[in-house]
């Protein structure tokens, strides 16, 4: 059997956000696999439901009382949880420990970089690079600031209405002008299309879910996925090889230790040289009856 | 998917039986401390009207361990212990019962309710024998 916090109508619901995105995540990998979705629009949906729909069943409310669990609930997952291991340890002590370390996990990738940004400095912009940031649709009022780094680095902050262009010493000093416009067509791209709003709104949900490793994966799938959506919108009726190009040269200067940074820029590049994402892969219908059945069969499942 | 985790809900319980939380029926007040790992209190008043012996005992595991014993014959009487958790849902007008500590009861039709705090347990007793037979439940419950 499981301790009573287990039944906690607080601790319960947070346990079944993981049981449900854990099946959800399966089912939806699943799927995609086997219509080999591409990148694009139907998959930046899959992930975005992935993030979304297992807070709304497990907040189905009625379903944790015993009498739910023991005579109607397609599975109590109560059952698994107690599955005795070794030396008096059962399943749950296993989710608890891989919980903790989700938490830690955020902390340490997420809350910490954000404490140690690096020194950023508005003197000595190229006059070009500040025309250039300026010139894109929307950024009229931006703010380029440089950082001392020697690294190729090109990345946008801020929010909307005070965007932000950061560029290292770096990629000034390694990026040709054409590479540069390319890369900073591809941070302005970030604030278009309400890419900005729907990006921070699933990292609220995502933060809410610090202990969930599947919303944890799933949202870095979400901005690999954004990031994609914008290098296309960056190389729109241009050569992508300029890009691709940008891309590799990141690629060879990141450290070979950073493997997620390397293996997201190396993706990248695949979909570039393969043409491009597909937004009409899977259709948009067939997404919402599959998360329609998914809606109504995962409350069935405590 | 939808098969394993059913094949999940039904197969565990084979291999591992105290995985599930109950309810698990005993056919002997014998069995109640092994399975719930306290002894069970019983009360030694009991009219003859309630029948010689329990017509049901049942245990719980979670999400407190729990033992309920029930008798019915011309009269009905049920005994549920519980160890730890909140104090069992009682309305406003409960009472306490007189002369009988940590005691709280109430009418809700022909039945009687009482709700009695015992060291870490929860007791609640439910019956229709006469409002004065509550107070000699409650003084005469004892371990088995």
């Amino acid at each position: 059997m499981i301790p009573a916090y287990w039944y906690s109508p607080l601790f319960s619901f947070l346990w079944q956000v993981v049981l449900h995105s854990s099946i959800m995540g399966v089912i939806f990998y699943a799927w995609a696999h086997r219509v080999r979705l591409p990148s694009g629009r139907p998959k930046r949906l899959l992930l975005t439901l992935l993030l979304v729909l297992p807070l709304l069943t497990a907040a189905v409310p009625g379903r944790t009382g015993l009498e739910f669990r023991e005579r109607l609930a397609w599975l109590d997952s109560g059952r698994v949880l107690a599955v005795p291991l070794l030396a008096g340890a059962r399943l749950y002590h296993v989710v608890l420990v891989v919980a903790v370390m989700m938490v830690a996990l955020t902390a340490w990738q997420e809350i910490l970089p954000a404490l140690r940004r690096p020194k950023t400095s508005i003197a000595d912009v190229p006059e070009r690079l500040a025309r250039l940031a300026l010139s894109l649709p929307g950024w009229d009022r931006c703010r380029v600031v440089l950082t001392p780094s020697e690294d190729i680095l090109v990345a946008t902050g801020g929010r909307p209405g005070h965007s932000r262009l950061i560029v290292s010493q770096g990629a000034l000093g390694r990026l040709t002008e054409d590479e540069l416009a390319t890369v900073v067509r591809h941070e302005h791209a970030h604030w278009q299309a309400g890419r900005w709003i729907r990006s921070h709104a699933l990292f609220v949900v995502r933060l809410l879910q610090c202990y969930n490793p599947v919303a944890l994966w799933s949202f870095r799938e979400y901005c690999l996925e954004v990031e994609i959506e914008c290098d296309a919108e960056a190389v729109s009726g241009r050569d992508p090889r300029l890009l691709t190009r940008t891309l590799l040269r990141i690629y060879e200067s990141t450290d070979r230790r950073d493997v997620a940074a390397r293996s997201a820029l190396r993706k990248r590049v695949d979909v570039l040289l393969d043409g491009g994402r597909r937004d009409e892969a899977l259709p948009v219908p067939t997404i919402a009856v599959a998360s329609s059945v998914l809606l109504v069969i995962l409350p069935w499942v405590v | 998917m939808l098969l394993g985790l059913r094949l999940l809900h039904v197969g565990v319980p084979l291999f591992f039986p105290d995985t599930r939380p109950g309810p698990f029926t005993l056919t002997s007040l014998d069995d109640v401390r092994r399975r719930v790992g306290f002894a069970p209190l019983v009360p030694a008043y009991r009219p003859a009207a309630l029948g010689d012996r329990p017509s049901s005992l049942t245990v719980w595991l979670s999400p407190q361990p729990t033992f309920v014993i029930v008798w019915r014959g011309e009269n009905y009487l049920s005994v549920t212990q519980r160890r730890g958790g909140a104090m069992p849902v009682h309305p406003p007008t409960s009472q306490p019962l007189p002369d009988v500590t940590d005691s709280t009861w109430w009418r809700d039709g022909p039945r009687y309710h009482l709700v009695l705090k015992r060291d870490e347990f929860w007791i609640e007793v439910e019956t229709d024998l006469p409002s004065r037979d509550l107070k000699r439940i409650a003084d005469t419950l004892t371990a088995y």
